[in-house]
């Protein structure tokens, strides 16, 4: 039976390109051979999973000409941390690695969480659109779907656990011709069976009362109550710094490099630190997630990054713009061909608008440049939605990479070859908002590998954050600053961040002084201004607080300094 | 809760002036100030070429600053390291909260004066793409590293802009014993006063490309690298004339706006042209009793006409409000003045001398400024030439006029 679909696949694919073949690999679909043209071998890996015939899909066709270029490494090789065992490894400092560190923190085991960078949520964690997404765009049987459910009951409670804003202000679908009504009523069935709740219809005139800028063609809308946002770094940090609290080790700049396999077991993994012996290894890591998969001899799927860039723009701007996520219904067509439904014009937690995302595909994994082109692709895609969108309200911009598999659906099991490995792979929108669920799964999993496992009676799930001195009244801001002067002293103008917050995020379960881990942290340099003003004082301020010299202070990592040794000094 | 007659709010060059001439004028004054000290960015001006106008010699930043204070009477209430978090309209004039070390307190004022400077565009805002390494700093960030905290920012960068701050730091950097690979700037004209292109660039043979700019920037931890682009009539890159320069650090000053958050907040409209609140010739905005000065009511190139607005914002706050009837003309002009500061004159205001500034849209040789009041020619001024860099300033005394209801300044061919 499989035999005559291969066959068929085949005599499709050869007609695209000759010098690709699909194989078997055990029920996983195995794709080889060469093209020139990286959409063609993506649109070949979608063909095939289309088909849901296997099991997976691993397309291993070589773009011609191409070299991938290494991973980003840190500059350190040190034995530091060579010879640890722990029960459960984490591989990646995103929010779902995070999640699954803080969620096995629950037992009594000893754990560490590995993240080649020099801190949490660096990269699509930290590059998204903070959408606590409500599911109406996702089909029925899919992982993204499970868990999403399973997540959206639970996660304000979390956020509030780990001191960490979530408004929940709502998503609106709007329709902008009365025949549309068909369509709601279609979505309606989908409501029900995707198991949304909260939903409300809103009349032209309700519409407009909740979303005052929407583009005027708009002629009614459905709310979905439960949409939010949050700032997915601050969630990733959270989560971190609780698992931490709770025993937890976080190994930063630390990079998985290959692993000891013996009889389908991972016997010890290799670091920029040294090996590290883990009895478990979950695989979070990201858009790398096939290549630890692979150095696991446990590859049965395969990401195509695929990247999106998104503006920031001036918290003036949100008057003008949306109140909540709006977007207008464009066609089931079009959301499905351009593989985001998500953002839009979106505010996000602390009032500044996020416009974005696009969706490229691309054979670079860490591909975080920007261009003119992809701003103003983000920009006339949502124009629509928002008359007033301009792009001088930008303050900033960025790219982020998805891992995408060929399912386009999230990988959440134990090894499929390999015993001692549990996958939480392919993860994309709405990987923030499953983030609690698949953690969930994964950790018991991850205990059924281990055996016999105990909980831990001591878990804590408070933690608390750093003060917000400009969200307090006036009376307990007062207080505050006559115990502590220094929440009196304003430091980042345009955020109005004071220098007692600044210390603050230098003294937390997991300090990274750089001046970004700080923007992160505090909201530091977020502004209109971008850290003109502040930069060099919160350089100030790291440098004393660390007993460290100006020069030693990053702007993240070790390779991105700020400034360069003088000369006086380097007579010394 | 402390009340006074006017708020000054901004310890540099025109909060200074202002609150002295506010309190000359008998005015019970409070100076805010965000920083521990007072002189604003002229702190970090060690360079020469300040005070030729106000004090007849050359000055450096500091020395000037240093000569405003020394004039600064004692009787003036002073408030450091202090951060306006909100500021509300009441019946009698307007409560402020301030945040210091010492807590959070409410005043009161009957009048404010905003002196709160500009801020410099960033590299987002000039549509700078590529990587995000480090090593993209405003020239002012750079000023502050090399001049403050005596560190170096970059060893060889470029610079894009040709904005005064800008020439100055490619004399600084060169000075320390860093390397500018030269300043490139989008547009046709330098941005900055000609004799910066002179005593900063010309006298170091550092090289000035007009008609350039930075496409893409390269590097994943420090900058490495920097493309530069021709660019056509409308500043749009060139294809086919991209070329990659080597360099540790991208230095931009390309455009300074004014800082009015607090000004918006409380609904003072601003003019689009100038990013400043629109004011009239006493410098009172839109909203009554709340005046604007220096950098923060318009960009300007010379701090000797900071502190000049500053004294004029000082002196007609601390005046006793005659009435509160407005008969304000908009001062009409044609399209080679870019702007004009004020750009509305109130005939129901005693102040009847007006100094006018303005600046030209391009570089005129040969040109002729008139003013009209009711189409009657009362002013004119012949200019051998005009550029945008440079400001012009001009003395008007409309005490004789009557009945006015237009007012039009016209710049052309001599």
């Amino acid at each position: 039976m499989q035999n005559r679909v291969i066959a068929t696949l085949n005599k499709k694919i050869k007609q695209i390109n000759s010098k690709v073949t699909l194989s078997l690999k055990d029920d996983c679909a195995l794709l080889t051979g060469y093209s020139d043209d990286w959409d063609e071998i993506v649109h070949i890996g979608r063909l095939v999973a289309k088909t849901k015939k296997f099991y997976s899909v691993i397309n291993d066709i070589k773009l011609n000409n191409f070299v991938e270029p290494t991973m980003r490494r840190p500059l350190i090789e040190d034995n530091a941390y060579d010879g640890m065992k722990v029960d459960v490894l984490v591989i990646g400092g995103g929010i779902v690695g995070a999640a699954i560190l803080r969620e096995l923190t629950k037992y009594n085991l000893k754990v560490a969480l590995v993240e080649k960078e020099d801190d949490l949520a660096l990269h699509a964690s930290s590059r998204n659109d903070g959408c606590i997404h409500v599911g109406i765009d996702l089909s029925s049987k899919t992982n993204k779907l499970k868990y999403l459910r399973r997540s959206i009951p639970v996660y304000e409670k979390l956020a509030q656990d780990l001191d960490v804003e979530y408004d929940k202000m709502g998503q609106i679908v709007a329709f902008k011709s009365n025949w549309e009504r068909l369509i709601y009523l279609l979505l309606k069935l989908r409501i029900k069976k995707n198991g949304i709740q909260e939903t409300t219809f809103l009349n032209r005139k309700k519409l407009f009362e909740r979303e005052p800028n929407l583009n005027k063609v708009a002629k009614f809308g459905v709310l979905f109550g439960t949409g939010a946002c949050i700032c997915p770094y601050n969630m990733t940090i959270a989560l971190a710094e609780s698992a931490v609290i709770n025993g937890a080790q976080v190994l930063l700049s630390t990079a998985v490099t290959s692993m000891e396999v013996k009889n389908k077991e991972i016997v010890s993994v290799q670091t920029n630190h040294g090996r590290i012996f883990p009895k478990v290894v979950v695989n979070a890591a990201g858009v790398f997630s096939d290549v630890i998969a692979e150095m696991a001899e446990d590859k049965f799927f395969s990401i195509h990054p695929r990247k999106g860039t998104n503006a920031i723009l001036d918290k003036k701007a949100k008057d003008k713009l949306m109140f909540q996520s709006t977007t207008i219904y464009e066609g089931l067509r079009k959301t499905a061909k351009t593989h985001t439904k998500g953002g839009g014009v979106v505010p996000t937690v602390d009032g500044n608008i996020l416009v974005g995302p696009t969706a490229n595909e691309t054979p670079y994994r860490e591909d975080f440049t920007t261009s003119r082109e992809e701003i103003n692709q983000v920009f006339s895609k949502h124009k629509n939605n928002a008359p007033h969108l301009s792009q001088r309200d930008i303050i900033t911009y960025f790219s982020g990479i998805r891992a995408a598999t060929y399912e386009e659906d999230f990988v959440i099991q134990k090894g499929k070859w390999t015993r001692n490995i549990v996958h939480a792979a392919g993860i994309q929108s709405p990987g923030l908002t499953a983030a609690p669920a698949i953690a969930d799964d994964v950790v018991a999993y991850a205990c059924e590998l281990l055996g016999k496992v105990s909980r831990n009676e001591n878990f804590n799930p408070i933690r608390k954050g750093i003060t917000r001195v400009n969200k307090l009244s006036y009376e307990e801001r007062n207080k505050l600053i006559l115990n502590h002067p220094d929440y009196g002293q304003i430091v980042c103008r345009c955020e109005e961040i004071s220098k007692g917050e600044i210390i603050d995020a230098l003294h937390r379960p997991i300090v990274v002084a750089s001046v970004d881990a700080i923007k992160k942290r505090t909201r530091a340099g977020m502004g209109r201004c971008q850290g003109g003003f502040c930069q060099p004082l919160i350089v100030d301020i790291i440098a004393k607080e660390t007993q460290n010299k100006l020069e030693s202070i990053n702007k993240k990592g070790d390779g991105k300094i700020l400034l360069y040794q003088t000369k006086g000094e380097q007579h010394e | 809760m402390n009340k006074y007659d006017v708020v000054v709010i901004g310890g540099g060059p025109a909060g200074l002036a202002a609150s002295n001439s506010a309190h000359s004028n008998k005015a019970k004054t409070l100076l805010i100030e965000r920083e521990g000290q007072l002189g604003g960015i002229l702190k970090q001006c060690i360079h020469d070429g300040f005070g030729l106008q106000r004090f007849k010699e050359k000055l450096s930043g500091p020395e000037y600053i240093h000569k405003e204070i020394e004039e600064l009477s004692s009787e003036i209430e002073i408030s450091l390291l202090t951060f306006v978090t909100k500021i509300t309209k009441t019946i009698s004039g307007f409560e402020l909260v301030l945040v210091n070390r010492q807590g959070v307190k409410k005043i009161e004022t009957k009048k404010i004066i905003l002196a709160t400077g500009c801020r410099e565009r960033t590299s987002k805002q000039v549509a700078i793409h590529g990587t995000s390494p480090a090593g993209i700093i405003t020239a002012g960030t750079a000023q502050y590293y090399i001049n403050i905290l005596g560190e170096m920012p970059t060893r060889t960068c470029v610079i894009l802009g040709s904005g005064d701050i800008g020439l100055i730091m490619a004399r600084r950097i060169t000075l320390e014993g860093g390397k500018v690979l030269g300043v490139y700037e989008a547009k046709s004209t330098p941005s900055g006063l000609t004799r910066n292109i002179v005593q900063c660039l010309e006298d170091y043979q550092i090289p000035l490309y007009l008609s350039h700019t930075i496409t893409k920037v390269f590097g994943d931890y420090r900058l490495e690298a920097v493309q530069v682009s021709k660019v056509d009539e409308d500043m749009q890159p060139i294809k086919g004339t991209e070329h990659i320069i080597v360099c540790d650090a991208l230095i931009l000053s390309v455009g300074l706006i004014p800082e009015n958050e607090i000004a918006d907040s409380i609904g003072v409209r601003l003019n689009p042209k100038t990013k400043g609140p629109l004011c009239d010739q006493t410098l009172m905005t839109s909203m009554n009793d709340v005046y604007c000065c220096g950098n923060a009511l318009h960009v300007n190139d010379l701090v000797d006409y900071v502190s000049e607005s500053g004294e004029i914002a000082g002196e007609n706050a601390a005046r006793k409000q005659e009435n509160n009837l407005q008969d304000l003309v908009e001062i009409k002009t044609n399209a080679k003045i870019m702007y004009t500061v004020p750009s509305l004159i109130d005939f129901n205001r005693e102040t009847k001398k007006v100094i006018l500034y303005f600046r030209s849209t391009k570089v005129y040789e040969k040109q002729k400024l008139m003013i009209y009041c009711n189409g009657e020619m009362i002013f004119s001024k012949k200019y051998s030439f005009v550029k945008p860099p440079e400001m012009e300033r001009v003395v008007l005394d409309l005490s004789s006029v009557k009945n006015v209801h237009e007012i039009t300044v016209i710049l052309d061919d001599e």
